[in-house]
């Protein structure tokens, strides 16, 4: 039995049976590749603009031997239109940026450094701003989803699996507020404020969804993004979220179950145990990624604790891929024994960062493709 | 119920306007301000840190009871700074050089303060100079140091070194903490704590404060 990565992928997320592991990853640091092309390990040119699912990954994934990238999504214009105009504001002494995001927040940026941005200020702070400013951009219309999905079929990669994004339901709203805006949000004097914002942004991206799918476009998997949860748990309570959030999820995973997606992952990050509870009573079947982290988080007490409902991407400890063959070797082994439960693809812990080994990566992405379950 | 009690519980459900109006009232009918902080203000706050820490609440919580907690404070400050009642402990509060991220150093200066430490916050991207000068200059007995970034979190080894170099590191404390440090880097740059969760880390720094001060 001779798989595609397509193939294998969804049978492996099926509980079927698979002829290996595939050998995926989640990205790079920018400055990593920067990194790899100064020691002469990669071309210059696929240093920069790299994306995920571009030529230029595509390109790398050749060289280092990865089968491929599991952020393969696509969607639509779903997001705030217009967004708001990204500016310079200042320049500090220090050489740091402050500038205007397209989300309307005031953030600081180090030239060089790709991370989390810090945040400054924000627009979205009241009624008035929100109906002023975020209502208008929110609303929907045909244009928002492109015309060529009715050829998506046709043109998609057919070897590799393929998803359908489906926007966020709080993270997006936690990048318009910051961290420390949306806890204000939660607690306004205008009780249903941030209940009328999530609703709203929500009802958008759920037209934006359906409309993809009327096309007839086929989809492996659904896929949010979120980034909701830090180094010691979510940035929101699990009752908050479940008041606010679990009823979109809900309509839009029963939408996408009716169009025969039956794999939804969500872009969580951080220790995410009281929302996974949550998420897969919603229909959200991936965590990605239960991450190892320096909390030490595994896949398979989740696994125990909520039995093969849920599914898993990635899981490896990618700071092994920073130190030497032995601690690879030792993360190889905990995959398979993890990819023997079923259901569960490794994968690095999200984008590799700087420092790490390229020939240890090449070694990783060889020896997991070895592994027969 | 006591309106010492009322503003520990409005302050901790984030009632900031209600905290403010409570503490002018306190004041205004005699309770002095000291016993104002500590009996409604710092002991809301530790109701707060607890929870937080048994994740009874969460993030938001703590921002909106800080929020009310800062209300309060700056009503109590210059009564306090009158009748000459000073802070259990100072610590000085930064993001180290390279890194702009604020958010953690932010909830632990919150939570410090909540524990009545006068913490004086140097924002972020902060050097290890920096650090090592204003302990020297405001006599601080403990540094925090925060670092998201693995290609930041190296600066804490040098906060560490250049607090040895300038001769203080028997009466400095060096805390660490953020997303990409655990105990065994605490270990290996040599700091003197780690701490997981910021309410900890004022549990922590406070502990030193005593020791300190012994």
């Amino acid at each position: 039995m001779i798989l595609n990565n397509r193939e294998r992928t969804v049978n492996l997320l099926h509980y079927k049976p698979v002829d290996r592991l595939p050998a995926v990853h989640f990205g790079y640091w920018p400055e990593l590749l920067e990194e790899w092309a100064a020691q002469g390990k990669i071309p210059a040119e696929l240093a920069h603009d790299n994306h995920d699912g571009s030529d230029k990954d595509h390109e790398l994934d050749k060289i280092i031997g990865w089968d491929f990238n599991y952020s393969h999504v696509i969607g639509s214009n779903d997001h705030l239109d217009p967004v708001f105009e990204e500016k310079v504001i200042e320049v500090l002494p220090d050489g740091s940026i402050r500038q205007q995001t397209r989300d309307g927040v005031i953030e600081r940026v180090k030239p060089g450094v790709s991370s989390i941005p810090a945040e400054d200020d924000y627009l979205l702070k009241d009624r008035e701003a929100f109906e002023k400013y975020y209502r208008p951009r929110m609303q929907f219309y045909p244009e928002r989803v492109e015309a060529g999905f009715t050829r998506f079929n046709d043109n998609r990669p057919q070897d590799i699996p393929f998803g359908i994004l489906l926007g966020s339901v709080i993270g997006n709203i936690r990048n318009m507020t910051t961290v420390t805006g949306l806890s204000y949000l939660m607690y306004d004097e205008d009780e249903d404020l941030l209940a009328d914002i999530i609703d709203t942004y929500a009802d958008l991206q759920y037209r934006c969804t359906e409309e993809i799918l009327k096309t007839g476009a086929k989809f492996d998997f659904a896929h949010y993004w979120e980034d909701i949860c830090f180094k010691n748990g979510p940035l929101i309570s699990p009752a908050k979220f479940e008041e606010l959030c679990a009823k979109h999820y809900k309509k839009r995973n029963d939408l996408c179950r009716s169009y025969g997606i039956d794999i939804i992952s969500v872009d969580c990050d951080g220790v995410i145990g009281q929302l996974i509870p949550i998420w897969l009573e919603t229909g959200v079947n991936i965590m990605f990624p239960l991450e190892v982290g320096v909390w030490g988080d595994q896949f398979e007490p989740a696994r125990k604790k909520y039995g093969e409902r849920l599914l898993g991407v990635g899981g490896m400890d990618k700071t092994a891929l920073r130190k030497d063959k032995a601690a690879v070797d030792s993360e190889l082994a905990r995959m398979e024994r993890l990819a023997s439960l079923g259901g569960f693809i490794p994968c690095p812990d999200h984008r590799l960062m700087p420092g790490t080994k390229f020939e240890l990566v090449q070694y990783y992405a060889e020896k997991i493709k070895e592994i027969r379950l | 119920m006591s309106i010492l009690d009322e503003i520990s519980e409005n302050l901790q459900k984030g009632k900031a306007k209600a905290v403010k109006e409570l503490v002018e009232q306190a004041v205004e009918s005699g309770i002095s301000p000291e016993t104002v902080l500590k009996d409604g203000l710092l002991a809301g706050m530790n109701v707060i840190s607890e929870k937080f820490k048994t994740n009874e609440i969460y993030v938001p919580e703590v921002l909106v009871a800080a929020r009310a907690m800062n209300m309060g404070s700056q009503v109590l400050k210059p009564y306090l700074e009158k009748e000459g009642v000073r802070a259990a402990g100072r610590v000085c509060i930064g993001t180290v050089q390279g890194d702009l991220h604020d958010i953690g150093k932010n909830l632990v200066k919150m939570m410090l303060e909540g524990k009545g430490l006068e913490v004086i916050d140097l924002g972020t991207d902060v050097s290890p100079e920096t650090f090592v000068q204003t302990a020297i200059d405001q006599n601080c007995q403990i540094i925090c140091c925060s670092a998201l970034l693995t290609t930041t979190m190296g600066v804490m080894a040098e906060v560490v070194e250049k607090a040895k170099e300038a001769g203080i590191r028997d009466r400095v404390r060096i805390m660490i903490g953020g997303a990409a440090v655990d105990e065994a880097f605490c270990a290996r740059v040599g700091a003197d704590k780690y701490t997981s969760d910021a309410a900890s880390a004022a549990d922590a720094a406070v502990e030193f404060c005593r020791e300190l001060a012994q």
